[in-house]
């Protein structure tokens, strides 16, 4: 029994000793998502540009991967958006999401008080939630607002929209959107998507899978214009807003305070526009998030090198 | 003599249906079937407006010129016709052979054909017809290669040969305008890296399991109480989800790693390669454990009474006698695990794992099919390799015993 616990023991130091060790990097991290994988690599590119030790965790897993991860300290920095953290601390309800600069001030409040995670200055887009058209019947019919959307709906236009069960079902969603605008989709008008990607909704109404004309959109996304579609505006400001910022361990602030003068000239850049070509070239055009991130820093001159 | 006459009739009475069933192929009735819904009803190729948008569907005299849809078809009518005859293995698997290589070949003129260089956006992929011909003539190979009998290295050899064929044509760069090897293009400096990664979890893993499961598995089939109560929780362990699995392995090694930060220094963290390995090794133990519990119950008494007899010690009888004797069973467990993991380390990539569900996971949430592809037949293909290398070296241990 004594040499089988000192054959579990050598071999778990034999394990611990072939993974990849840990020393003192940032550990730069964010979503699997196309935008994370481009925010992401905006980070770690500026990060080295200005000589920090990094380790790239970039796309590392969905929102509640990276939270446990950052939250546990395996992870140092990622970009989150400012909306989620109405999820975070379960207050979603409360209207001050809907602001972008109260919901930045209120995420930031509330993420260092419980976990000593500081948000750095956000980007001045906001990747909501937005319900986007087939530019066919957006036209045709003389849509170019959700309140246009709302009464054309109403008055019995023929829409079939395409989103994931959580743009549906959760009250700040579809469900938020139809009490503002008086308009009601019936369940045999919306079209599930249970894995809830944009993506995915996006190619629906574009090929117009089951009849599918409209989707569920963030504001960001890089497919909208390639597919077709145009985005209706929220003229009620229905949605909370999700301006994507840097957040990061404050103890790696600490270590590195240089960190937030790096990040703040390049986020304050990525207006929704910027983001919406930078994702479409990377989702439509194929190119990789880390290519595309170079060329970018490189064109606006906000890397060193 | 009379039954013999009965059951092959004269030549002079042979009616069609005896034709038939003297000469032709029954296999490869099944395989010019396909052949020809492959060639006939199926499209040859995909062309995308884009990299997210679903394709126009072509068939072959549309995807490609003339010049190279004629003889491609002729080629595949000749190879289906000698399949649907009865000839030798040899001659079979040389025409399957053949006609793979020149579908194989051929895919890779459509994209010039299809898409003019002013627009760098569009993607043209195989579509289904060309998976149909592919899979029907790997068949035509398979089938005389099962027959032949072939011996484990020669096995291995005609492995080699495939491979360096598909490399071949890889590092033409004849196939770099199809839209998965575009793919790879933007991802090339990850792709070895989530490659080696990949491997690497599958193999430490394996490792693990088999440091663990042999010692585990002599144990069980000397001790049946312990049997009774380790492959039932073993049996158990097996059937959690693997996302779930990868997920539960996060929150204790995550504590583990805060409290004790020296192994967070040695990269046992809630994320990462770790997690997805203890997981890993956790699916392997069962295919194992149980393995070697067979493989050593299937010796008879007698061999084991011999060898007490001859005053072997048990440490000698279990080393010299009852392992080697079950050696071949050991290393069937051993393949099924390989095989498994190099399919389960996909999910690692959730939990930053890395491997190819790297490329799996980030195509999905793009909607981009390519990138799934370049994931998913990486993966399916380091599986198929494994299993084959893991057969020969099983076949080749039990032959030398004999």
């Amino acid at each position: 029994m004594q040499s089988l616990k000192s054959l579990i023991a050598g071999l778990a130091l034999a394990v611990a000793a072939a993974l990849p060790g840990h020393a003192d990097p940032i550990v730069v991290s964010s979503k699997i998502d196309t935008e994370g994988n481009l925010l992401g690599n905006i980070i770690l590119q500026v990060l080295q540009s200005h000589d920090l030790p990094v380790t790239n965790k970039v796309s590392l897993g969905a929102t509640p991967i990276l939270r446990k991860a950052i939250a546990g300290g395996e992870i140092d920095i990622y970009p989150e958006y400012t909306g989620n953290a109405g999820f975070f601390f379960n207050r979603a309800d409360d209207p001050v999401w809907k602001d972008a600069a109260k919901g930045y001030d209120t995420a930031k409040k509330l993420d260092y008080d419980a976990n000593k995670i500081v948000w750095l200055a956000p980007a001045p887009a906001n990747n909501t939630w937005a319900i986007a058209l087939l530019d066919s019947v957006a036209s045709a019919n003389k849509l170019k607002s959700l309140d246009d959307f709302g009464k054309w709906v109403s008055s019995g236009g023929k829409v079939k929209l395409a989103g994931s069960s959580e743009f549906v079902n959760s009250a700040a969603a579809l469900p938020a959107f139809q009490k503002a605008y008086g308009f009601t989709l019936k369940p045999d008008q919306l079209l599930v998507l249970s894995g809830g990607d944009t993506s995915a909704t996006i190619k629906a109404a574009a090929e117009q899978t089951d009849g599918v004309n409209a989707a569920m959109v963030y504001g960001t996304d890089g497919a909208i214009g390639a597919a077709g579609l145009v985005v209706l505006e929220d003229d009620k400001a229905v949605q909370p807003v999700y301006a994507p910022a840097p957040i990061v361990r404050e103890s790696v602030l600490k270590a590195h305070p240089e960190i937030a003068d790096a990040l703040k000239p390049v986020f304050s850049s990525l207006d929704l526009k910027t983001l919406q070509t930078l994702n479409g070239r990377i989702q439509v055009n194929g190119e990789s998030a880390k290519d595309v991130a170079a060329d970018y820093l490189k064109s606006k001159g906000l890397v060193k090198k | 003599m009379t039954l013999l006459g009965e059951a092959f009739p004269s030549r002079g009475s042979a009616s069609a249906a005896e034709f038939v069933g003297q000469r032709v192929d029954k296999l490869g009735v099944v395989l010019a079937a396909l052949a020809a819904v492959g060639l006939l009803f199926q499209p040859f190729a995909t062309l995308k407006a884009n990299r997210i948008v679903s394709g126009k569907a072509l068939g072959v005299f549309d995807a490609l010129p003339g010049a190279i849809a004629a003889p491609l078809v002729a080629l595949i009518l000749a190879a289906v016709l000698l399949a649907l005859l009865r000839t030798r293995p040899t001659m079979r698997l040389a025409v399957g052979a053949s006609a793979l290589v020149g579908v194989l070949v051929v895919i890779g003129f459509v994209p010039a054909h299809l898409v003019s260089l002013d627009n760098p956006l569009a993607r043209v992929a195989p579509a289904s017809g060309f998976w149909i011909l592919v899979f029907a003539f790997t068949i035509l190979i398979t089938d005389p290669i099962a027959k032949l009998n072939l011996g484990p290295s020669a096995r291995v050899a005609a492995l080699a040969a495939a491979a360096m064929i598909v490399g071949g044509i890889l590092m033409s760069g004849l196939w770099s305008g199809l839209s998965v090897m575009k793919e790879y293009a933007t991802h090339a400096d990850s792709f070895w890296q989530d490659g080696a990664r990949h491997v690497e979890l599958s193999l430490s893993s394996l490792a693990l399991a088999v440091l663990v499961g042999l010692p585990l598995g002599i144990a069980c089939q000397r001790a049946p109480t312990l049997r009774d109560l380790a492959l039932p929780v073993l049996s158990i362990i097996q059937t959690i989800p693997s996302i779930a699995m990868f997920g539960l392995m996060m929150a204790p090694l995550g504590l583990l790693a805060a409290r004790f930060p020296l192994l967070g220094q040695f990269g046992i963290r809630g994320i990462g390669a770790a997690p997805a390995m203890i997981a890993l090794f956790l699916y392997s133990l069962l295919p194992v454990v149980a393995n070697v519990v067979v493989g050593l119950q299937q010796i008879s008494a007698g061999v084991v009474e011999a060898a007490r007899g001859m005053g072997m010690t048990e440490r000698q009888r279990l080393l010299r006698v009852e392992l080697p004797l079950a050696a071949p069973f050991v290393l069937t467990g051993v393949r099924v695990v390989l095989v498994q993991n190099i399919g389960l380390v996909t999910v690692a990539a959730l939990i930053g794992g890395g491997g190819f569900g790297e490329f799996v996971f980030q195509g999905l949430g793009q909607s981009a099919t390519d990138l799934v592809l370049l994931g998913a037949v990486p993966t399916i293909a380091l599986a198929f390799v494994a299993a084959i290398l893991m057969d020969a070296l099983v076949e080749f241990i039990a032959g030398r015993r004999r």
